[in-house]
């Protein structure tokens, strides 16, 4: 049996700082994602999710958070890397969550203002993202020296990102259909 | 493949079994050889709802 449901593949932006560049990405990978046929996407805004900080873990659920999850097959994460590492509220809204991301496909997007686009942070985040249960893809897109990327209100400047960002997101489908196959088919 | 099949608490359908999660979070009795409890993933063929229960 093959689900005919639209897949459907939420964006996480990863950062709440203020003037953040993540934000341009975010909307750009939301524009992408939304041209293709069969797929339905939404924004997660990591400032938006309003997680205590008093405790951490599945403890906090926020409801709405963990029905988007709950409901996608693969989720991409926009996250900057901050002092080679990923935000620290990234994480703690990443773990509130656990059994809404069991054999999920996942797709990173780095973003630096330097030349190695986030890839540190994507590394970082690859454990985070096994332990998790999410599957991990081998297309990442890096954003490199991003504040040359867009303009000041979002507009691309750099066209190649079109094309890099339609390699990550094929591969993303075919991964989040197949794992969809799975989970709602193959027993363990 | 879990013995009984969970039931899908928004459309009604039998789910599907597709992962085991060791959870070490919770109290006794843990598995000894596992050294945890596990837990069992469904997801809902009909809507895509997942579910966990412990084992």
């Amino acid at each position: 049996m093959s689900s005919t449901r639209p897949i459907f593949i939420p964006v996480i932006l990863g950062t709440p700082r203020q003037g953040r560049m993540s934000e341009h990405v975010a909307g750009f990978v939301l524009e992408e994602v939304g041209k293709r046929e069969d797929v339905t996407t939404e924004l997660i805004d990591v400032r938006e999710i309003k997680l205590p900080v008093t405790d951490a873990g599945e403890a906090l659920k926020d409801p709405q958070f963990s029905a988007t999850v709950d409901r996608a097959d693969a989720l991409i994460i926009v996250a900057p890397e901050y002092n080679h590492g990923y935000p620290g509220l990234l994480k703690h809204a990443l773990d509130s969550n656990l059994k809404e991301y069991i054999h999920k496909a996942v797709g990173i997007c780095g973003v630096s203002a330097g030349p190695f686009g986030g890839a540190r942070v994507i590394e970082n985040l690859l454990p985070v993202m096994r332990e998790l249960g999410l599957v991990t893809i081998f297309w990442d897109v890096n954003f490199s020296s991003v504040q040359n990327v867009f303009d000041e209100t979002g507009n691309l400047i750099d066209q190649a990102y079109v094309k890099r960002f339609d390699k990550f997101i094929k591969e993303l489908i075919w991964m989040a259909k197949l794992l969809r196959h799975g989970r709602e088919n193959l027993p363990i | 493949m879990a013995a009984t099949r969970m039931t899908c608490s928004e459309c009604g359908m039998e789910m599907n079994h597709h992962a085991d999660k060791l959870d070490w979070s919770e109290p006794e009795p843990a598995d000894p050889e596992l050294g945890g409890v596990i837990q069992e993933a469904h997801t809902c063929p009909g809507c895509g709802k997942s579910s966990t229960r412990r084992a």
